[in-house]
Order: structure tokens, then sequence, then C-alpha cells
């Protein structure tokens, strides 16, 4: 099996939120009670029950129309990932055939050194603290199908497929920018885009403090020993989030 | 071999001489007070050393210096949730578009829904809606049985099938048997009940609308409306 991944297309993409819907009904998800934020972006974030969403941004284009943008967001799958280098229990995974970073919730122990260790804030928790976050249906990926929210997709925008094919495929399809390519090892998660990824709002240049990988050796130490490790000794021995991801 | 032990103390070298290195010694010193701390009563728990601080760091760094990848690489075993559950097809309530949806059942209870793509309308695609099918019957607020509001009233209370349908079945009667015209003004036999209409659905089949036709006609209904021209 080649490595998997996610071509999306926001070009083509309308906004129905399909795939949030294909994502909650196969993972069996609950729903979330939310509020009329004045945007039909919903819900507003990704969360212990919401593993990808479309994020809606409203936008002007150089002749000063609006433009409304819709950008999948979700785990990025990355070749590197630094959420599995972190991990001091083994929990974050990465599947040696397909290259899918996927977890085991009766591993985690809730250090959320993950959520500091990635570059695109993707690590959510559950209501029991545990990590959650898009796998891309790796059970069903792994049973010849492809994931949920691909499936569901009625215009295209989400395709799944071999890594190498997507990509040559997007290149065939005239794209400019091919964003996941290179980054972090390679995503698993790509975008074709025609305009800069900065007008979609996807991070440019991801990168990982090298503090974040050493903090993974350091935990993996202390759970050897026995000692517990949770979310506050990573928060103290840290400092506070931003200063360390955007390094 | 070797040639990895020279360059294992090459990197500690170069790493003991830049920031990095006391940026780590700080970083332990942060730890081992926070631990201290924390466990100021326990004493037991508290087994790490300044020692094992050290060494934990600084093996981490040189570690990490390399970007070895220590994170043990495990495949995906698990069983699909709809291996071996029985595949029913059918057609999405909802809109007229009519997509076909895979139902997969096991042991008689629905275990996912998804699009079917062999199916020429929708290709195994589906709206938000057809895809939130799942929930529709697994579902805490399910209605599942009769709900009768009487005139009058404000609260719904629960009621028996045979109760509703025995109720139905006595105000149609009645209404028809008020209304019914047998002849209009100008003495032309017509046999028609004006004072009921039926509303159809879009998402009704082939099969059903036949029924549903046969029975208005008969009962002599004219108003038959379908939900999709309201």
């Amino acid at each position: 099996m080649a490595r998997k991944a996610l071509l999306i297309t926001p070009e083509l993409c309308i906004g129905c939120r399909s795939c949030q819907v294909a994502c909650k009904s196969w993972n069996q998800l609950p729903a979330e009670k939310t509020k009329n934020r004045g945007t039909h972006e919903n819900p507003p974030d990704l969360s212990g029950s919401t593993y990808n969403k479309i994020h809606f941004i409203e936008t002007t284009d150089a002749f000063g129309n609006l433009k409304w943008l819709f950008v999948s967001q979700r785990c990025r799958h990355c070749g590197d990932p630094a959420c599995v280098q972190v991990c001091p229990v083994h929990a974050l995974q990465q599947d040696k055939e397909t290259g899918i970073v996927f977890y085991d919730k009766s591993i985690c122990i809730g250090c959320r050194a993950c959520s500091y260790a990635c570059p695109f804030n993707i690590p959510r928790y559950d209501e029991n603290g545990k990590i959650s976050k898009c796998h891309m249906c790796i059970d069903r990926v792994k049973a010849g199908l492809e994931p949920a929210c691909a499936k569901a997709c009625p215009t295209g925008a989400i395709r799944f497929g071999d890594r190498d094919e997507l990509i040559a495929q997007a290149k065939k399809e005239g794209f400019k920018y091919i964003y996941g390519e290179k980054e972090r090892g390679g995503l698993g998660v790509i975008y074709a885009l025609n305009e800069p990824p900065k007008v979609y709002q996807l991070v440019e240049n991801p990168k990982v403090s090298e503090d974040v990988l050493a903090l993974g050796e350091l935990l993996r130490g202390l759970v050897k020993k026995g000692i517990p490790v949770d979310a506050s000794i990573v928060r103290k021995f840290l400092g506070s989030k931003e200063t360390l991801v955007r390094v | 071999m070797i040639n990895l032990e020279i360059l294992i103390i090459y990197k500690i070298f170069k790493l003991a001489f830049c920031s990095e290195f006391f940026k780590f010694i700080k970083r332990d010193y942060k730890l081992a007070k926070y631990y201290k701390n924390t466990f100021k009563n326990g004493g037991e728990k508290m087994k790490l050393t300044r020692r094992d601080f050290l060494k934990l760091s600084i093996s981490s760094l040189v570690l990490s210096s390399f970007s070895l990848d220590l994170s043990s690489v495990k495949a995906y075993a698990k069983e699909l949730r709809i291996k071996n559950a029985k595949e029913i097809t059918t057609v999405c309530p909802y809109c007229s578009v009519g997509c076909s949806i895979i139902v997969y059942a096991k042991g008689g209870k629905v275990v996912a829904t998804e699009g079917d793509p062999d199916s020429p309308i929708n290709e195994g695609s589906l709206c938000p809606k057809g895809s939130s099918l799942y929930q529709l019957v697994n579902n805490p607020y399910r209605v599942l049985k009769p709900l009768y509001r009487a005139p009058y009233s404000d609260t719904w209370k629960e009621v028996s099938w045979d109760w509703a349908l025995d109720r139905i079945a006595k105000l149609v009667k009645e209404t028809r048997d008020k209304y019914f015209i047998h002849k209009d003004e100008k003495g032309r036999v017509v046999n028609r009940i004006e004072a009921i209409a039926h509303v159809g659905s879009a998402a009704l089949d082939n099969e059903e609308c036949y029924i549903l036709q046969k029975l208005m006609r008969a009962l002599g209904i004219v108003y038959i409306e379908h939900q999709a021209r309201i």
C-alpha cells in the first residue's frame, strides 16, 4: 500500500459541509451546541467531537469583488509528524504503510504535548482529556474503502488516493500552488490552489521547535521512570504555547 | 559504527558550547524545582534526582539533534465496524433527487449509512442531510410512538397506534359522510369530497404513490397535493 493522501481543492468546494456530517456519522461523534456568530461557519472550531470542518473565509480579490473561500481544516498527516515524536507513551502513531497519523485513546495520558508540538494547531481533547483528531478513517482505508469525508463530497473537492498520483493529477490540472508537497516531510493532506496559501489562511513554512522534540525524549524518560506526566508539567516546562510553536 | 561514534562526539562538543546547552540546564533546574514543590509532602514520589534530569536532557538533546525517529512505527490493526454487516440499499427520504444510500445493519440495528457508489444519481456522494441519515435512526430524540394533542390542549401525550389509527379512520368517515358531494349544481354525478386534502412527499417511491393515489381517489378526494409545490 503506497502512501495515501487527501487532495483538497478549495475552488471546487461549495461549503455544503457534507464532509463534516459524514465524519461525525462514521466516527459516531455527538453534535455540539453552537450559537449564531454571524457566519455560516459552524461549529466555530475543531474539538473533541469535530475532527474536520470547513473554514469560511470572506475576502476580496484584486478588483475589490467579494470572494468566499472554503478550506477544509483537519489533521495534515505530516510525513514527519512532530506529535508522534513528542508523544511520551506512543499513543500517537504513524502507520507504516499509508503514512496516516492515528492514535489509541486507551494509551493516551492526556499530557497535551502533541498540542504544543503541532505547527497546525490541530490536536484537540475529548471530555475525558484524551487526544482526538482526524485519523483519515484509517479503519476504512485499511479495509480498502475511502475516508468518509472523501466518499461523501459531492463536488470532488476532497479526493482520496495514492499521494504521488494525486500530486501528479493536481499538477496536470494546472494548479499553481500545491500546498503540502514539501512541507513537514510532505503532508498527507494536499491543497491544490491557484492563489498563494496565505490567502487560504494556511500556515506558511510550518516549523517545529527543536525544544519540543527534546521534550518528547524527556517525557519518555519520565514515563519510563514511572513518574506521572500531565498537562501541567508540559505547560510549566515550556511556558506559553505561542512563544514555543511559532519559533 | 566508528563513524557514528565520532559523529556523536562531535555533536556533543558542538552542543556543549552553544547556548542550547545552557538553555537545557536551565530547564532541568526549572523542572526539578517544580517537582520538588509538587511532591514536597509525599516524598516517596520524588524519585527523580538532578543527575537523572541532566542525563535525560543531554541524551534527549543529542538524539533530537540527530533527528532520529524514535517513535515506534506500528501497523494499524482494528476491525472495520461494518465488516460482515448486511447491506441494504434505500432511497434518501429528504429531497426529490432520490439519492441511493447503503444502510449497514448488524443484528437488526443500523450501524452505518453511506452513499451508494452504484447509483447513477449520486455515485456514492451525499449532501449533508443525506450524510446525516445515521442519526435519523440512532437518535435519543427519535419519536417512536404516535403523539396526540387534543383540541384546545397545549400538551402532547403518547397514544397507542391502534387508538391513533382508529381516530383517524373515524374522523375521515365522519367528514366524508358530512361533506360528500354526489351531484354538482348542474346535476352531473361527481362523487367527490372537497373537505379533505392530501399532501404527498417528494420522497415517496412509485409503489407508495400508486397505493396512496388509489386510496385518495377511492375516497373521492380531489385536492391531492405534493410537498414540493407548496
